[in-house]
């Protein structure tokens, strides 16, 4: 292996330059400055490094989520590096700010394919990013891509490769459990757009074959602050339990309106699949407490190689406010980078695009956040590991887990 | 009768919540005659203040105290740099204003991180009347805004201080002639409003949570609201976002109650039906619900 080491000047000082400048960016100050970023790994190779770019949202609304993206991508690369890189090759990182706007996305996503010619990108959280920057990259830019965010599914470009549970994934578990517990009325309040739709045509299909009943399914506009004539509708209707799809800002006054209006107390249950770690900030304790969740990875999901990567992370990144988490889609892009690395594994080192893509459509069992998972071979999704949690004092208990749940998606 | 009770409780409630967040707005348009743009910000003023004091270990209610002297002072100050540059030019006052509400708002985007923050009432909680059970903080906000709106109106029109606001909106040249100091009453009226602005956002943020757009999303409902009531008066602007208000819970109750709207009106439709309903009205009454000069 041709493995030259370079000196490690000033290692310290990049790294709390970079924390320094996320921070930055996080806050919208700096996006703007920012065209790209590399991130040279510590060594080199005859060959050249592997180059990924990050496509992700630094600034923005969504940067909460994309910079939890663009840690892991940086932990998970230091990861493979630290062991010797992919067949003796490093990775290198190219960072480009999504800026949580699909226009401002295109440009932005085309120079990593044409200045920085990378072999791979990973990113985009929101489904009108990834519909703004899929064809950049796919079709004009021939590069490919692979998209981390749990979504709304029915995504089947051909490489485009999707890392986050799909709908099928996220309620085939959750669902008849929840029914198995004496739910029999489901209310679906919803936020307008695609994902909320699309999530609640599988949602009332497995509702209604486990014999539960959809009694109310309502979409909002994304900011609407008033919800009381609904909540008034859930509690007459007297429904058992609350799939909720509404996402910030509507959230804080539909949970707190429904609260008040005595759902919990009275028995009530509500679940949100999006609900993960980072909720605690921005849904009230006692409005958190006992909603269930079902999503690919929970910081109480107890496997040693989570366990020890999550370690690995929080030691990477001390006190960041951007945690590895299932919501984040951060979950989705450490299974992204593990499943490019795993895919160049089997090409031996070819990095075409049609080859790589070809041996990554067959990858299987590969080590991730809440253990191994599986492409299925000719649909770009994985079949993957899924968790039912339920909140408890700011930490989420595992209460039912399914190995490799298919993700019943471009069959 | 519970129904009945709770649909009133509802409706009123969020009349109030826009009463609240739309006067500091009303005030500073009806008396100065400048629409602004940064009124938003200011109500995210308020609500951040409430953040910074509950981060700071300090209860809730003493940052609610707080942001209205806060957001005032902040007011006053940007009166006196730049307001007063814009007060013979509307169109460039609507431009600054928006520049300064952009500068705000996407400062607390960085300061908050870009995220959402729950932010709990002083006092949670509900009370029950029959069957239902209704929000303790809601009540509040109800008694605060009807006694807040009772003593702005007495203090513009029972007071020597009001008197002299009214007359330098009136007829600023008569008014410095009689040997008032319209500078000041300006900068005082805008601080005013400011003020106001910083309470609402305090007062309400506990209902929604802590976010960079929270002011912007009762701007442009704001706005409607003044040019609905007329522009000029106190009170039109008042009544004006009162309505808006009602109407917005209103028409969600009538889609859920009657069978038939609800086929027809989806809940993103209600929405845009309460800026058509003004819309119509506005029409019909140009110059607002209430006309000038009658305060």
């Amino acid at each position: 292996m041709t493995k030259i080491d370079k000196p490690r000047v000033n290692d310290a000082s990049r790294r709390s330059f970079l924390k320094g400048t996320s921070a930055l960016a996080a806050a919208g100050w700096i996006g703007a400055l920012t065209g790209g970023f590399v991130l040279k790994p510590d060594w080199a190779h005859a060959a050249g490094s592997i180059k990924m770019g990050i496509a992700t949202d630094i600034t923005g609304g969504i940067a909460p989520s994309g910079n939890a993206n663009w840690q892991t991508a940086q932990f998970a690369a230091k990861q493979i590096n630290d062991a010797g890189g992919i067949l003796g090759r490093p990775i290198e990182l190219i960072l480009e700010d999504t800026a949580s706007d699909p226009g401002i996305a295109v440009g932005n996503v085309r120079r990593l394919v044409e200045r920085h010619k990378v072999d791979v990108i990973l990113g985009g959280i929101t489904s009108s990013m990834r519909e703004a920057i899929k064809n950049p990259i796919v079709k004009r830019g021939k590069t490919l891509y692979i998209y981390p965010q749990l979504y709304e599914g029915q995504e089947c470009t051909p490489h485009l490769y999707c890392t986050g549970p799909t709908p099928y994934q996220q309620c085939a578990e959750l669902i008849p459990y929840l029914i198995k517990q004496g739910n029999k009325r489901f209310a679906m309040p919803s936020a307008n757009y695609r994902w909320p739709q699309l999530l609640n045509v599988w949602t009332k299909r497995i509702i209604e074959e486990h014999g539960g009943e959809v009694v109310l399914e309502e979409y909002f506009p994304i900011d609407q602050v008033e919800y009381s004539a609904t909540v008034g509708k859930i509690k007459s209707e007297k429904v058992d339990h609350v799939f909720l799809t509404i996402i910030p800002p509507g959230l804080g006054a539909f949970t707190k309106q429904l609260y008040e209006t005595g759902f919990h107390s009275n028995g009530g249950t509500l679940s949100c699949v999006y609900y993960d770690e980072n909720s605690v900030n921005y849904v009230a304790p006692r409005e958190l407490e006992g909603v269930y969740s079902c999503l690919d990875y929970f910081h109480t999901v107890d496997d040693d190689f989570s366990n020890k990567a999550l370690a690995g992370y929080n030691e990477m990144w001390p006190g960041s406010n951007y945690k590895l988490t299932a919501g984040t889609a951060a979950t989705g892009m450490y299974r992204g980078i593990k499943l490019y690395e795993a895919g160049v594994n089997a090409t031996n080192g070819d990095l075409d695009r049609e080859a790589v893509s070809a041996a990554i459509d067959g990858v299987t069992n590969v080590q991730g956040m809440g253990g191994k998972f599986s492409m299925v071979p000719g649909t770009g999704h994985a079949a993957m590991n899924m968790y039912v949690a339920q909140a408890n004092g700011g930490k989420w208990d595992i209460i039912k887990s399914a190995n490799q749940v298919q993700p019943n998606e471009c069959a | 009768m519970d129904d009945f009770i709770k649909i009133t409780f509802d409706i009123l409630s969020f009349s109030c919540i826009m009463v609240l967040v739309v006067s500091g707005l009303a005030i500073i348009a009806s008396l100065m005659g400048i629409f602004n743009f940064a009124h938003g910000e200011f109500v995210l003023l308020g609500a951040y203040t409430v953040f910074v004091f509950r981060e700071t270990g300090l209860p809730v209610w003493s940052g609610m105290l707080a942001a209205p002297f806060l957001v005032g002072a902040f007011g006053l100050l940007l009166e006196i740099t730049i307001i007063k540059r814009f007060y013979k030019a509307a169109i460039a006052a609507m431009l600054a204003t928006y520049a300064i509400g952009l500068i705000i708002r996407e400062t607390i985007r960085g300061l908050i991180g870009g995220k959402f923050w729950a932010i709990e009432a002083p006092i949670e909680g509900v009370f029950e009347i029959g069957d239902s059970s209704f929000s303790i903080w809601r009540g509040i906000i109800i008694i605060f805004t009807i006694v807040i709106m009772s003593g702005c109106y007495l203090f513009l029109t029972k007071t020597n201080y009001g008197l002299k606001i009214r007359g330098a909106m009136e007829n600023p040249a008569l008014a410095r002639a009689c040997g008032i100091s319209t500078n000041k009453l300006y900068a005082f009226t805008f601080a005013f409003g400011a003020a106001l602005a910083g309470l609402a956002g305090a007062l309400v943020v506990p209902l929604y949570s802590l976010f960079a757009e929270l002011g912007l999303r009762f701007l442009v409902q704001g706005f409607l609201a003044v040019m609905l009531g007329g522009a000029g008066t106190f009170e039109g602007p008042v009544l004006g976002s009162a309505m808006i208000g009602a109407m917005v819970p209103g028409f969600q109750w009538l889609r859920v109650e009657i069978p038939f709207i609800s086929y027809l009106l989806s809940p993103v439709f209600a929405e845009v039906f309460v800026f058509i309903t003004a819309i119509i009205i506005v029409k019909f009454r140009p110059q607002g619900l209430i006309q000038k000069g009658r305060i």
